[in-house]
């Protein structure tokens, strides 16, 4: 299993298995450069694979007013 | 994917400049767009003192440690907006930051000047986003005029450029189109205004904040929802993402080509403004904007 934290929203979901960090983009919905996939505080690029046990971050970029 | 000053598995993927840095040569990248922005449109002379707008935010944030790291001597100014779930965070973020830098930050408290923005939203029928923008302008400007700072620095970034211009744009509003860019020079009682990260992008800045660890705010204003900026920017990102390289050339482009164009037609419009009548801000009307909405909120208040 996976585990995905979404921020800031805070909601959290996990995926039974994902290749890489462009699938789990596309999964979400996102573009390439829509949001920081941080994984024991590392920043993972979209080619990037990701393992059964993983926990990840996966926080949006948008700025404030 | 490897970086490509070094070699080491990249931290950071840039389709638009179709390249990729590992966590320790992103902030150099970072710092030279930033430092070249400077250098190509003159922004600071040596021996300015640069104002800084901060709002706590990643961009304000980073604005503030890149231009310290380049060597300029920077003064932080923080508006206060005393926004409920919002604004403590916020000047709590900037004097934290500001603190470890060893940085001077000047707080302007929005309540005190009688102008708190619930007590405003609640007395006004414009979007509040519209005057709220127009209160921390109005103050930034004053501050520097007041303080005889040469320069006021904000931390607009591609993206918030890219989805104002379009905005503009869809308006055809050619009095914004005249003089939107990363440099609007000292005119009429105004400091120069920079924007040094007007060619990175949220994602850039939002990675570059992560990596240098600064501790910005991440939750949002609680009256942003109705703006229509994110429209374009959800509209622009879609774009970019199948055509890499689209943002910067069409603001690349238009600062080139079409600015001019626009700037040259409303020179010839042009209207001068002069000291509003009560506080001494240059404005096209007798009594300033900002001025008439104090009045408004005062005179309900009775
Ligand atoms: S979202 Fe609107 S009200 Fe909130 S800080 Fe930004 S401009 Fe002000
Ligand atoms: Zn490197
Ligand atoms: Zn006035």
């Amino acid at each position: 299993m996976i585990y995905i934290r979404l921020e800031p929203e805070g909601r959290t979901m996990h995926f039974p298995r994902l290749g890489t960090v462009l699938q789990l983009l596309r999964k979400l919905g996102l573009g390439n450069n829509a949001a920081l996939i941080i994984r024991d505080g590392e920043l993972l690029t979209p080619d990037r694979r990701l393992h059964a046990g993983d926990e990840v971050v996966v926080r949006t970029v948008t700025s404030r007013g | 994917m490897k970086c490509r000053k070094c070699k080491a598995v990249a931290a950071v993927a840039l389709p638009s400049h179709n390249t990729a840095f590992c966590p320790d040569c992103y902030p150099v990248f970072v710092r030279s767009q930033v430092e070249r922005a400077i250098h190509r449109h003159k922004m600071i002379a040596p021996g300015d003192r640069v104002l800084v707008a901060v709002s706590g935010g990643k961009d304000s944030l980073a604005l503030t440690l890149l231009l310290h790291e380049l060597g300029h001597d920077v003064h932080g100014l923080h508006v206060d907006l005393d926004i409920p779930n919002s604004s403590t965070d916020a000047r709590a973020a900037c004097e934290g930051f500001f603190a470890k830098l060893g940085l001077p930050l000047t707080v302007i408290e929005l309540r005190r000047e009688g102008l708190a923005i619930p007590l405003v939203k609640s007395r006004i029928k414009r979007p509040i986003c519209s005057v709220c923008g127009k209160l921390k302008r109005y103050y930034f400007n004053k501050f520097a005029l007041e303080n005889d700072y040469p320069v006021l620095a904000t931390g607009h970034n591609l993206d918030d450029e890219v989805s104002r211009l379009f905005a503009n744009t869809i308006r055809w509003d050619h009095a914004y189109l005249s003089d939107q860019g990363p440099l609007l020079p000292a005119e009429s009682g105004f400091a120069r205004k920079i924007k040094p990260m007007y060619r990175l992008t949220e994602f850039e800045i939002a990675n570059f904040s992560f990596l240098r660890g600064i501790d910005h705010v991440i939750a949002g204003c609680p009256y942003s929802g109705k703006a229509s900026f994110p429209i374009y920017k959800g509209l622009w990102s879609g774009l970019e993402e199948r055509m890499p390289g689209a943002k910067v050339q069409f603001y690349e482009n238009f600062l080139r080509e079409g600015r001019p164009v626009f700037a040259a037609w409303s020179d010839q419009q042009g209207q001068l403004p002069t000291p509003c009548t009560e506080c001494g801000y240059p404005t096209s009307a007798e009594r300033c904007g900002v001025c008439r909405i104090k009045a408004m909120v005062a005179d309900d208040e009775k």
